[in-house]
């Protein structure tokens, strides 16, 4: 004869334990990609550190100064260079008045 | 044994103990061994194994990184980077794991070609397990490495702190040893926060810094000058936009033994500062309420006090008031002054300023003042003029930052986020305002020293100061000058302050053979405005303004010949 309660225990008991099982063995597992993924972003990051170096050299001012002036032929701003945007209006009423005078 | 009697229906019908005992035995036993397998396998998994797993997992992981925290980088105002820290690779090699040396060296070679054949066959015929190839290496030739697959290569990560900037601020950033530890400038004054990997943030602008450094430097090339210094300041809270001193250094190579070159000018070299000292006499002369702008002071004839005769260099033949003593520069209008208001006053003031003491500026580099207390006439005198007193170039940028700023006193500062600004009141803000009108007509007035510093639409104003040069051994250089200019753009509201020094210039055919700060430091103020300006969003704007005329006064300046000028 069966006994239903000792059956249910054993089958219990073996899904519990297969269960655990798996439980542990993803987790180490998710640990391993976890460590690895910290690994990677570590790697990118150091290279990010490079890379950013890399660019602040390139952009340093006197390499940008040196483009400016030699290979795109830009020259300091003057005061004479900066309007006001009102002072503009101005003058342009003024110089459409004196036309119309 | 209730449990186990489930195993029985097999043998219910069959009396045989024996058999049902075996059976049950038997059964017993796999259970057991069944439970004990997957108990250890569990067991093992969720502690001892996960622990080598990890261990092996992050093996690599902790070599790099996790013995240490990543230095934090400095930045500079607009998050440029000044200092970072990379990742390099070093190589060595293991000369006993070597096969065939001849295609080793000759591997090597084609990769870096600056390695020498008979010293690389030298070290690869040596009994060592470990002999060091190169310092650094790129990680192209890194990739290079591994794709030829040399064998018995070495190769170990290491942190190296960098400078992407070269000399840019390299007297401000400092520099760190070996180890990665700060011994000098930010990196050492801020060596906690960034051991732990917290980033710094100066008040340093990369590009008025670049502009300063670039500037000066041409024109101490042009003046054959031993070096100099220049500072540009936020004239209402202190940031310290750049701060320049020549000679500099390349940062990536800090090194005890550059010497002179380590030192910086602008923070702790002490000198007399010469005229420019007398804008802090005219206010101090006007906040004593001993003297108003209109008294006059006979400057005509020598002034000799016990030893020493006090002469004016573009001597006058009449009485002068305030404005037209600190236009002309004259010691003696300047000394008589000093002489009238006396020596505590003096003092009071030099030090309300903070003349007397090391400013709180965030490196370790930082000059004391020197100057002569002996409260005599003569120092008195002396101090007014510029003499007899030693300050730093970032001492006087901080004082003229206070005269102009309503008289609220400014501490220069290299963070950015040090907003909490004194609200403490060391000269009035009529005395003020008197001041920064004085300051314009020593630039815009015909008879200004520093007329060469006149930059139309962005009002320029300040002071000139040419001092000999002081003697290691004491007494004074006659032929060697220390010129200097400190001032603030746009005067009717000054926002920035600039102070240049310039060490010892010669005079050239060009300036007639003048080495005078009129001739040497204000036509370079006049180019560093004009390039800085619209960097600074300072916007050129006309003298005949509104807004102009209510924030400045109007004072008449005569010329040798008496003629007065606006």
């Amino acid at each position: 004869m069966i006994r239903y309660p000792s059956l249910l225990i054993i089958f219990v008991i073996l899904f519990v334990a297969i269960s655990l099982y798996q439980i542990k063995h993803f987790i180490t597992k998710k640990e391993i990609e976890l460590a690895q993924i910290k690994k990677n972003i570590d790697v990118a990051q150091s290279d990010l550190n490079i890379l950013n170096a890399e660019l602040t050299y390139l952009k340093r001012p006197d390499r940008i100064e040196k483009i400016a002036i030699n290979k795109l032929g830009l020259r300091e701003v003057l005061p004479t260079d900066i309007w006001d945007l009102k002072d503009l209006v101005n003058a342009t009423d003024s110089l459409s008045n004196g036309e119309k005078k | 044994m209730k449990v186990f009697s489930f195993v029985n229906f097999h043998f219910k019908k069959n009396n045989d103990t024996k058999s049902r005992k075996i059976k049950l035995l038997f059964c017993g036993f796999l259970l057991i061994i069944s439970f004990t397998m997957i108990g250890y396998r569990t067991i093992s998994l969720a502690s001892a194994k996960k622990v080598n797993l990890s261990k092996i997992a992050h093996k690599d992981f902790n070599s790099k990184t996790l013995e240490k925290t990543i230095r934090g980088n400095i930045f500079d105002r607009n998050n440029k980077i000044l200092a970072t820290t990379i990742d390099t690779s070093s190589l060595s090699i293991n000369p006993q794991e070597i096969l065939n040396k001849n295609e080793t060296i000759n591997k090597l070679i084609k990769i870096f070609p600056e390695l020498n054949e008979e010293v690389l066959l030298k070290k690869l015929n040596n009994n060592k397990k470990h002999i060091n190839l190169l310092r650094e290496i790129s990680p192209r030739e890194y990739v290079k490495i591994l794709n030829m697959g040399i064998e018995g290569l070495i190769i170990q990560t290491r942190q190296k702190r960098i400078y992407p900037n070269n000399n840019l601020a390299s007297h401000i950033l400092g520099g760190t040893d070996i180890d990665g530890n700060g011994i000098a400038g930010v990196e050492k004054n801020f060596e906690a926060q960034l051991q732990k990997g917290n980033h710094v943030t100066l008040s340093i602008h990369s590009g008025i810094q670049h502009i300063t450094r670039k500037l000066l430097l041409n024109q101490i090339k042009k003046f054959e000058a031993e070096g100099g210094a220049g500072i540009i300041m936020n004239a209402k809270n202190g940031q310290v936009y750049a701060s320049v001193s020549l000679p500099d250094y390349n940062a990536n190579n800090y090194d005890l033994k550059l010497d002179k070159k380590l030192f910086n000018k602008a923070t702790k070299g002490i000198y007399e500062l010469g005229s420019t000292l007398k804008l802090i006499t005219a206010a101090i002369a006007f906040e004593s309420n001993l003297i108003n702008e209109n008294e006059l002071f006979d400057v005509s004839k020598p002034l000799k006090v016990s030893s020493r005769i006090i002469s004016d260099f573009h001597p006058l033949s009449f009485s002068i008031n305030i404005p037209e003593v600190i236009v002309h520069s004259s010691n003696i209008g300047s000394a008589k002054m000093a002489e009238k208001f006396g020596s505590s006053i003096q003092l009071k003031y030099l030090k309300s300023l903070g003349l007397m003491d090391m400013l709180p500026l965030e490196i370790p580099e930082l000059g004391r003042p020197q100057i002569l207390t002996d409260k005599k006439v003569l120092t008195t005198m002396a101090i007014s003029y510029g003499h007899s007193i030693s300050i730093t170039p970032m001492h006087l940028a901080s004082a003229t930052a206070t005269i102009v700023n309503n008289g609220i006193k400014i501490d220069p500062t290299l963070i950015t986020d040090k907003t909490k600004v004194q609200k403490r009141h060391v000269i009035s803000k009529e005395t003020s305002k008197k001041m920064k009108s004085i300051m314009r007509l020593v630039v815009s007035n015909q008879h200004g020293t520093a007329k060469k510093a006149e930059v139309p639409g962005y009002i320029v104003g300040g002071k000139t100061g040419t001092a000999e040069k002081i003697k290691p051994s004491g007494g004074y250089f006659k032929k060697q000058n220390i010129v200097a200019f400190t001032g603030a753009f746009p005067m009717n509201d000054p926002q920035f302050i600039i102070t240049l020094m310039i060490d010892n210039p010669k005079g050239q055919q060009f300036s007639y053979g003048y080495r005078t700060a009129g001739w040497v430091v204000a036509p370079l103020v006049k180019k560093l405005v004009t390039r800085i300006a619209p960097i600074l969003n300072i916007k050129p704007q006309s003298e005949r303004s509104i807004e102009f005329s209510n924030n400045l006064l109007n004072y008449k300046i005569r010329g040798k010949n008496k003629g007065a000028n606006l």
